[in-house]
């Protein structure tokens, strides 16, 4: 069984369709890396994942429970309470492009606000998580700082004990590099890769292609709203049949020659 | 029935001097939003001089204006002047008082607009010659313009609704008519309404056409 | 050269006195109901939300003055008295008409409440978007998003224009003096009237206003500076 799986996703915003039927499945432990070009739906499909966005059509579960939505006897689409959602998402981490770390709240009480105010542990305890998670980023000696005094990548670092500090048995990563200065990305990435040999299960967007081929499991390349390659990166990457495949890979490998 | 008939016959009848007092409010509103308007530009210099003899007195002044109710203003000057020989008509001294107060107002909004274009834009001007006045003219002023119009749009709609005030000197703006009307009559709260729509249609409108203008003027720039 | 102004002193202070109790009700009423109806409006649902917008939306666009033609003039011709409840906040302590008072203290406090409530509804809506995602990725449930996330960010936005405004309104508070209602500024007129003296009073009670606000005022200023640094 796997741990997420979603099925003929189908989302409009308004008269615009961005998801016209997307399907894949994560295995536990598997690491999905979503490429695709601005407009694809990558980041839309994401947020249906952990359910920051409705959708009108398919079905997502996550270790196999089915998720936002009901069926009920005549087999109407009932959503969720706002409750049983919020109650999932503390087991779907998701990092953003923009961080979104809480500014008035120093990095440390950032990482310890899930553990204190969701899955209400004691501030100690809160606490020595919060540190240990710090310290697991490399960023132990940051925890006092307020956010405004980090750099991108520290803050993106932040941002991920943050989610994790709630131990999610999923991570989303959102384009979590893309915002990033040329030189803070490997701090990020690095992260990432760690958290990938722990066994965590993963989808991640994103637009570093080596780092794709390194630590993904399966990719999958998504354009106007549909998937159109998937596969392992051995397939995927170094023999992309699709000409917009190609397209993207050139136009995103060009930068990347040298690593 | 009966009831709506007479509401409707009395507001009626008072029309003509709803209408009237409006105007005078209009009058007021653009005679003081003028002179606030120069005033502020004259005193914009003073106001960001380096020199503390000249910086001071206006700080003073400003700082007044801020900490004193415009009411008491209106009083000084249509108290005070005829003691000092001069006699001018409520009107004039309502504009005066009105504009007196939002000068002020108006200098810091200015102020802070001209304050909030970064340094950087004169260090980039200068460094391709332009002198300092040029500079003013054709980099810091547009900018300025575009980002002080907020602020200014909404100090000028409560300048409107201060006209109200001079209604307490005698001036037979709009609100004053409506306190006659209400005195005298028993229908107060359908004239109070009336008088409130007028005002109203007088801030959104205004409202809107600043709106306006500061699109134009952000797509012109 | 001042002894007119000297003379009149104490009853100008009561006056003052008046005024600074008035402008503590105003403010206290008026910034309670204006943040609930600013939060509901900000997170409330559609009805909600269209009320307190209109009201916002009618109240900003007309004279204070004419707000309290309503409720000293209006009011009582419907049989609203205000009188006994209200009005005994002010009244029996100055042994002044409470009726009147009462009426006009509720106009100013609805009037207060429109402009509080514009602030922080707009305080609350500024919060960015992002971390209200980021704290629902936490698993976070709503009343924990407001109260741990939102409501921080929104009142370090909403302080200072809270304190100009409020500064507004002490002033605002002379303006019952148009409508009738004794406090300082009505106190000045009327010694004016008897004395002539215009500029020693008029000036004089410029100052006690200006003793009053400006520590407001410079409060204002300074928290303003403070939370640039934050952001």
């Amino acid at each position: 069984m796997s741990m997420i799986e979603v099925k003929e996703l189908r989302k409009s915003f308004g008269a615009l369709e961005v998801l016209k039927g997307v399907s894949f499945q994560v295995a536990k432990g598997e690491v999905v890396v979503v490429l695709g070009p601005s407009g694809s739906g990558k980041s839309t499909m994401l947020r249906c994942i952990n359910l920051l966005e409705d959708y009108q059509h398919g079905e997502i579960r996550i270790d196999g429970s089915l998720i936002g939505y009901r069926t009920d006897g005549n087999g109407r689409r009932i959503p969720r309470s706002e409750v049983e959602n919020a109650r999932l998402r503390e087991q779907v981490g998701m990092v953003f492009q923009s961080f979104n770390l809480f500014p008035h709240r120093t990095a440390l009480e950032n990482v310890m606000m899930g553990p204190l105010r969701v899955r209400g542990l004691a501030r100690a305890e809160a606490r020595s998580l919060a540190l240990e998670l710090m310290g697991k980023v490399g960023l132990a000696d940051k925890a006092d700082e307020y956010p405004i005094r980090l750099s991108g990548g520290q803050q993106q670092r932040v941002a991920i004990a943050r989610s994790l500090a709630m131990t999610p048995k999923v991570m989303l990563f959102d384009e979590v590099t893309s915002a990033l200065d040329p030189e803070l990305v490997g701090e990020v990435l690095r992260v990432i890769r760690q958290l990938a040999q722990e066994g965590m299960t993963m989808i991640i967007v994103t637009h570093e292609i080596p780092f794709a081929r390194d630590v993904g499991d399966n990719i999958i390349f998504m354009d106007g709203g549909v998937i159109l390659e998937a596969g392992p990166p051995a397939k995927v990457i170094a023999n992309p049949s699709s000409d917009r495949l190609k397209l993207f890979l050139r136009r995103y490998q060009g930068d990347y020659l040298t690593t | 029935m009966d009831y709506l008939a007479q509401t409707f016959h009395l507001l009626r009848a008072l029309f003509p001097k709803l209408v009237e007092g409006f105007g005078i409010t209009v009058g007021v509103g653009l005679s003081a939003m003028a002179l606030a308007l120069l005033g502020s530009l004259l005193l914009l210099a003073p106001r960001m001089a380096k020199s503390r003899l000249i910086r001071v007195p206006v700080e003073s002044y400003i700082e007044l204006m801020r900490n004193t109710p415009l009411l008491l203003q209106i009083y000084l000057i249509y108290f005070g002047l005829p003691l000092l020989g001069f006699f001018p008509s409520e009107f004039l001294c309502g504009v005066v008082g009105i504009a007196l107060q939002h000068t002020a107002f108006l200098v810091e909004i200015l102020r802070g607009g001209i304050e909030s274009i970064s340094r950087r834009q004169w260090e980039a001007a200068s460094a391709i010659g332009m002198r300092r006045l040029a500079t003013f003219r054709y980099v810091i002023l547009p900018q300025t313009l575009l980002r002080v119009m907020g602020p200014l749009g909404n100090q000028l709609i409560i300048l409107v609704k201060d006209t109200s005030l001079v209604s307490a000197i005698g001036v037979m703006e709009l609100t004053m008519v409506g306190k006659m009307a209400i005195e005298r009559s028993a229908v107060s709260i359908e004239i109070f309404m009336a008088v409130a729509m007028f005002y109203l249609a007088l801030t959104t409108l205004l409202g809107a056409v600043l709106r306006l203008i500061e699109q134009r003027t952000a797509a012109r720039l | 050269m001042l002894h007119t102004l000297i003379a009149n002193l104490p009853y100008l202070l009561k006056g003052a006195a008046v005024t600074v109790w008035l402008s503590l009700i105003v403010l206290t009423f008026g910034t309670l109901m204006g943040t609930l109806l600013g939060l509901s409006a900000a997170v409330g649902g559609r009805p909600i939300r269209v009320l307190v917008t209109a009201y916002i939306f009618v109240l900003r666009g007309i004279p204070v003055l004419v707000v309290m033609l309503l409720g000293y003039y209006a009011f009582p011709t419907l049989g609203l008295t205000f009188g006994p409840t209200l009005g005994s906040i002010l009244g029996p302590i100055f042994g002044l008409r409470a009726g009147a008072y009462a009426a006009v203290a509720a106009a100013q406090i609805v009037y207060v409440a429109a402009f509080v409530a514009e602030i922080v509804r707009s305080a609350v809506l500024s919060v960015p978007a992002g971390q209200i995602a980021a704290a629902k990725s936490l698993g976070m449930r709503r009343a924990g998003i407001l109260a741990h996330v939102v409501l921080p960010q929104a009142t370090r936005l909403a302080v200072p224009p809270l304190l100009n405004n409020s500064l507004t309104a002490i002033k605002q508070t002379s303006y019952i003096s148009v409508v009738g209602a004794w406090e300082l500024t009505y106190a000045a007129r009327e010694v004016v009237e008897r004395t002539l003296a215009a500029f020693q009073i008029f000036l004089g009670v410029m100052a006690i206003y200006f003793l009053i606000c400006y520590p407001l005022s410079l409060l204002a200023r300074w928290c303003e500076k403070r939370l640039v640094v934050m952001h």
